[in-house]
C-alpha cells in the first residue's frame, strides 16, 4: 500500500523533503516518522499512516511535496510493489512541458549545459545553475530567452508561492559578500542545517516586521518552590516530573484572560486584531540541533497532572526530532524559559504571528526591600517582548503586574492531587 | 630596507603572467610584474612555441624546394647557415619581447628584473642586479612556469645531451641524432632536425607517440614521420648514457635485445616539471601536489588566501593558451567577480608535417566517459585546396552525440590544422550542432570547408564525398 503525505494542517498543503529516515527494505511501524518536512512553519517529521515494509520510495531530499502526494511504498513481504513507472513518468513529463524545467533532469547529461561562453558567464554571475534549465535551440542549446523564461519562471514561482509558504527557496539570492575568514586566523566550516535556516528565517521575518519592546519585571518563585517541592514526590508517583513550566503556564494563562490583547494576532490584511478564545501555550525547547517550539493546546482546560505529562512528553519529541509540524501550530503565546540554563534577563524574539512571548532567566536569591526590612527571597527574572502594533506600553505593564501577582500567590488547589 | 606596496604582483613574466599582469591593470589595479630573465615571455616566447615555430617555417622550406621539382620548378640544394639562421630566430624573440616590454610600460606595470622568493604571504624579495628589492603584495599570482625535465641518469653534464632548450639553439647539426620521447615537442624538434639533414632514430617508451591524440589523425603524421626520420623504435628505453669522446654512447632495450649506439648528440624529450622549488613558498601557504605543481580550485586559488597561480606551474595541461585562460579567470576573481575555469575546450595542436590539432573530445575520452558519440569524416584526399598543394594526406574528424546532434569533439590532421581548428573550438564553445555548421557556408577554396563538409556527411549529404545517410 502506499503511504502518502498527510494533510499538514491550515493552509499548508505542501513542503520540502529534508530528510528521508528510512530506506528500502525497513520495517517501519505506523506513527514512525519517516521523513522530515520543512514547511512554513518549521521543519518537522511525518509520521507513517502504516506499517509495513518499505519496498519503494518515491521522495528524496529537496523534492518539494503535497498532500496526498505517495511518499512510500509498503509491502508485507517487502518485494517492490510492481511500481507504475508509467504514471510517474507522465507526472514528470506533464510537469516538464513548460519551458524551465524545474526538477533535475533524470538522465545526467555526460556533457555541461550547452550554452555559448558568454551566457554561462551570465548564468554564473546571475546564480542561476544551467543545468536546471531547458534549451529551446538545436541539440538542447540554451539561448538567452531560455535564461529569461527561466527567471520568470521563477520569480512567478516565489511570487506565488510567497504569502501561503515562504519556504521557496529565494530563486536569486542577494549578493551576500564573503568574507575571507581565514585572513584573520583558522577557521572551520560548517553548513547551516535546515532547520537554523528556517530559524534564521523566521527570526529575522519576527525582528524586521515586529516593533518590539521588552519589559522587565521580576517574580518571587518562593512560594512556587515550596508548592513544587511539596507536590513532586505526589507527581512522582504517578510517573510525573514536576516542573517550574507547568504552574508559569497555569499563572500566564489566568493573566491571558484578563488581557485577552495578549492571545491574539494582528490580521494585516483584514486590518484587524483577531482574538483567539482557545489558549495555545509554545514551549521553546532547546534541542541539540537547535530552537523547537511544540505547542500545548487548551492548557486552560488541563489540569497541573496533564501539563506535566505532556510537557515531558513534547520535550522528549522534540530532542528527538518526532515532533510533527502539527504539533508546532496554532500557539497563541510562547514561553521559553532559560532558568534551567542561567542567565538573567534577556528580550526574547517574537514568534509570529503571535503578539507576545514571556522568556524567563534563572531564578536567584537576592535582597528584597520587605515592609522597610531587606529580605533575601529567590527571585525570577521575566522578560514580556510585545508587539508595539498591536498593544500598549501601560497594557503591558498591567499585564506583567498580574503576571508576577498571579505567579506568586499560587493557589495549593491547583496543585493538589 | 624599503619596499614597494602594490597591489598585485605577478611572478613570471610568461604568456600566462603578462597576461594576468595586463588585464588586472586594464581593470585599474596596481601591478608589479617579475621576471628573472632579461628578456619577457618566458618559456613559450623565449625557449619554446615561438622558436620553434620558426625554426620548423626556415627549415619546412627546404623540404619544400625539394618536393617542387614534378611541379617543374627546380631549385639547387640548400645549403644552411646555421648563424644567420639563429640571428633570425634571435630577432624575432628580441621583436617580441620587446613588444610584451612595450605594452607593458603603456599600462604602468612596473616590470622588476630579477628572482622571485616569498619571504611569507605578503612579502616577495626580488634580488635584482642592484641588490635586494621587497614587494609588499595583497594579491600574488603565481606564474613561474616549468622546466624541460632531464632524468638524472641522462644527465652527463654534457651539452651533447639536449632538452629541447639547447636543441632550438642549434648549435650545428649533428648527423646522428637521438630522440628520447614521441611527444609533441619531441616529433616537433625532430621534424626540424630531420629537415636540416640530421639522421635520427626515435625511442618512445609507449607503443604509440603523441598520446593523448586519436590514432587515426596520428597516421598521416607518422606516415611522413617514417620517411623524414631514420628508425622509429616504440616500446623502447633507454637505459644509460655515457660520454664516449665526441660522441654519446647509449644502451637502450628494443624488441628484447640490448643496443648499444653511438651519436652525435641525444635530445631528451620526456616531459617537463614545475619550477616550485627554491622560491620560498614553504614560507606560505601553498601546497603542491606530489609531482611538485601548486594545487589550485577552480578559481585559480591555491591554499594560500593571498596567492593565486595559473600556468605550467598549475599543472594540467602545459599549453601557453590553457595559461592565458587561467589568467582571466584568477584577474577576475581577484577583481571580485565570479569566474571558474569550467567547460573550458582547450586545443591542442602539433605543428609537425602535418599539423595536428583536436579540441574537445577524443575517441579515447569519450569511450572512457561513456559518452554516446558517432563519427563522420572528410579525407583531405576530396579537398580541391588540399589537392591544389599537393597535401591531401590530411584528414577532418567529428564526434557527434547521435541524440542532439551536437559536436562534441573535432580532430584535424593536415596543413594548417592549428588554423582551422579554432572554428571547430568556436563551435564546441556555442554549444553548435552538426548541423549548424554544415549550414554555415565556407569560403572556397580553403581547408576550412573540410569542417563543413565533416559535418555534411553525417548527415550523407557531403557534396565531394559520398557516405551513408544519417537522419
Amino acid at each position: 500500500m502506499d503511504v502518502t503525505l498527510p494533510k499538514l494542517g491550515e493552509g499548508a498543503d505542501s513542503g520540502v523533503v529534508i530528510n528521508v529516515f528510512v530506506k528500502e527494505g525497513d520495517q517501519i511501524a505506523k506513527g514512525q516518522a519517516i521523513l522530515e518536512l520543512e514547511n512554513e512553519k518549521a521543519v518537522a517529521s511525518v509520521p507513517a499512516t502504516a506499517a509495513g515494509i518499505v519496498a519503494k520510495i518515491y521522495v528524496k531530499p529537496g523534492d518539494k511535496i503535497s498532500t496526498g502526494q505517495r511518499i512510500l511504498t509498503l509491502s508485507e513481504s517487502g518485494k517492490p510493489a510492481g511500481a507504475p513507472v508509467s504514471v510517474e513518468k507522465k507526472v514528470t513529463q506533464a510537469s516538464r512541458l513548460p519551458v524551465p524545467v524545474e526538477e533535475e533532469d533524470e538522465q545526467v547529461s555526460t556533457v555541461a549545459p550547452v550554452a555559448s561562453p558568454s551566457l554561462r558567464k551570465l548564468a554564473r554571475e546571475l546564480g542561476i545553475d544551467l543545468s536546471r534549465v531547458r534549451g529551446s535551440q538545436s541539440g538542447g542549446r540554451l539561448g538567452t530567452g531560455d535564461i529569461q523564461a527561466y527567471i520568470a519562471h521563477l520569480q512567478k514561482a516565489s511570487g506565488k508561492a510567497a504569502p501561503a509558504s515562504g519556504t521557496v527557496a529565494a530563486p536569486i539570492k542577494q549578493a551576500a559578500e564573503q568574507i575571507d575568514f581565514s585572513k584573520w586566523g583558522p577557521v572551520k566550516k560548517k553548513p547551516l542545517t535546515p532547520l537554523r535556516q528556517v530559524i534564521a528565517r523566521r527570526m529575522s521575518e519576527s525582528w524586521s516586521t515586529i516593533p518590539r519592546v521588552t519589559q522587565f519585571d521580576d517574580a518571587e518563585f518562593t512560594q512556587l518552590n515550596t508548592l513544587r517541592n511539596e507536590f513532586a514526590p505526589a507527581y512522582e508517583k504517578k510517573g510525573v516530573r514536576l516542573t517550574l513550566t507547568p504552574f508559569i503556564i497555569k499563572a500566564l494563562v489566568e493573566t491571558l484572560k484578563k488581557h485577552p490583547i495578549f492571545n491574539s494576532s494582528l490580521d494585516e490584511v483584514a486590518n484587524e486584531i483577531v482574538f483567539k478564545e482557545y489558549f495555545h501555550i509554545g514551549i521553546a525547547v532547546d534541542t541539540e540541533q537547535g530552537l523547537i517550539v511544540p505547542v500545548v493546546r487548551d492548557a486552560d482546560k488541563k489540569s497541573m497532572l496533564e501539563l506535566a505529562k505532556e510537557l515531558e512528553q513534547l520535550a522528549q519529541k522534540a530532542r528527538d526530532r518526532k515532533v510533527t509540524a502539527e504539533e508546532m501550530k496554532g500557539g497563541t503565546f510562547t514561553i521559553s524559559n532559560q532558568g534551567a540554563i542561567g542567565g538573567a534577563h534577556f528580550t526574547p524574539i517574537i514568534n509570529k504571528p503571535e503578539v507576545a512571548i514571556l522568556g524567563l532567566g534563572r531564578g536567584a536569591m537576592k535582597p528584597v526591600a520587605c515592609d522597610g526590612k531587606v529580605e533575601v527571597r529567590m527571585m525570577t527574572p521575566l522578560a514580556l517582548s510585545y508587539d508595539h502594533r498591536v498593544i500598549d506600553g501601560g497594557a503591558a505593564a498591567r499585564f506583567i503586574v498580574d503576571l508576577v501577582g498571579a505567579l506568586q500567590d499560587f493557589e495549593e488547589a491547583v496543585v493538589k492531587i | 630596507m624599503d619596499s614597494i606596496k602594490t597591489e598585485i604582483v605577478v611572478v613570471g613574466a610568461g604568456p600566462g603572467g603578462y597576461a594576468a599582469a595586463f588585464y588586472a591593470a586594464d581593470l585599474g589595479k596596481k601591478v608589479i610584474l617579475v621576471e628573472r630573465e632579461k628578456r619577457l615571455g618566458g618559456v613559450c616566447l623565449n625557449r619554446g612555441c615561438i622558436p620553434s615555430k620558426a625554426l620548423l617555417y626556415a627549415t619546412h622550406q627546404i623540404s619544400a624546394a625539394r618536393e617542387s621539382e614534378h611541379r617543374g620548378i627546380t631549385f639547387e640544394p640548400p645549403t644552411v647557415d646555421l648563424f644567420k639562421l639563429r640571428a633570425w630566430k634571435e630577432s624575432i624573440l628580441e621583436r617580441l619581447g620587446g613588444g610584451v616590454a612595450m605594452l607593458a610600460k603603456m599600462r604602468g606595470v612596473q616590470v622588476i628584473q630579477g628572482r622571485g622568493y616569498f619571504e611569507d604571504s605578503q612579502t616577495l624579495r626580488v634580488e635584482t642586479e642592484q641588490g635586494q628589492q621587497f614587494v609588499r603584495f595583497e594579491t600574488a599570482i603565481l606564474a613561474v612556469g616549468s622546466l624541460a625535465a632531464m632524468p638524472k641518469a641522462f644527465d652527463l653534464g654534457n651539452p651533447r645531451v639536449m632538452t629541447s632548450t639547447e636543441a632550438l639553439e642549434i648549435e650545428e647539426i649533428p648527423e646522428n641524432l637521438l630522440l628520447v620521447g614521441g611527444g609533441y615537442i619531441g616529433m616537433e624538434m625532430g621534424t626540424v632536425y630531420a629537415a636540416l639533414g640530421s639522421k635520427i632514430v626515435l625511442v618512445e617508451a609507449l607503443d604509440h607517440v603523441l598520446a593523448g591524440a586519436d590514432p587515426d589523425l596520428v597516421r598521416p603524421v607518422m606516415a611522413n614521420v617514417k620517411k623524414a626520420f631514420k628508425e622509429i623504435r616504440l616500446k623502447a628505453k633507454v637505459t644509460k648514457m655515457t660520454t664516449a669522446g665526441k660522441q654519446i654512447e647509449v644502451e637502450m632495450e628494443y624488441n628484447g635485445q640490448k643496443l648499444t649506439e653511438l651519436y652525435d648528440r641525444v635530445l631528451v624529450a620526456v616531459g617537463r616539471v614545475p619550477n616550485s622549488a627554491d622560491i620560498g613558498l614553504k614560507n606560505t601557504k601553498v601546497a603542491l601536489d606530489e609531482k611538485g605543481f601548486v594545487k589550485v580550485n577552480d578559481k585559480q586559488q591555491t591554499n594560500d588566501p593571498n596567492i593565486y597561480a595559473i600556468g605550467d606551474i598549475a599543472g594540467g595541461i602545459l599549453l601557453a593558451h590553457k595559461a592565458h585562460k587561467e589568467a582571466r579567470i584568477a584577474v577576475e576573481v581577484i577583481n571580485g567577480e565570479n569566474s571558474v575555469f569550467e567547460n573550458v575546450i582547450i586545443p591542442a595542436v602539433v605543428f609537425t608535417d602535418p599539423e595536428l590539432a583536436w579540441c574537445g573530445l577524443t575517441e579515447a575520452e569519450a569511450r572512457e566517459r561513456g559518452v554516446k558519440y558517432e563519427v563522420s569524416k572528410f579525407p583531405w584526399a576530396a579537398s580541391g585546396r588540399a589537392i591544389s598543394f599537393d597535401r591531401t594526406d590530411g584528414m577532418t574528424k567529428m564526434l557527434i552525440d547521435p541524440e542532439t546532434d551536437r559536436v562534441l569533439g573535432v580532430g584535424i590532421a593536415g596543413t594548417g590544422a592549428g588554423e582551422l581548428i579554432s572554428e571547430a573550438v568556436l563551435a564546441l564553445e556555442m554549444g553548435a550542432t552538426a548541423k549548424d555548421i554544415a549550414l554555415t557556408v565556407h569560403p572556397h577554396p580553403t581547408l576550412s570547408e573540410t569542417l563543413m563538409e565533416c559535418a555534411e556527411a553525417f548527415y550523407g549529404h557531403a557534396t565531394h564525398t559520398v557516405s551513408k545517410k544519417h537522419e
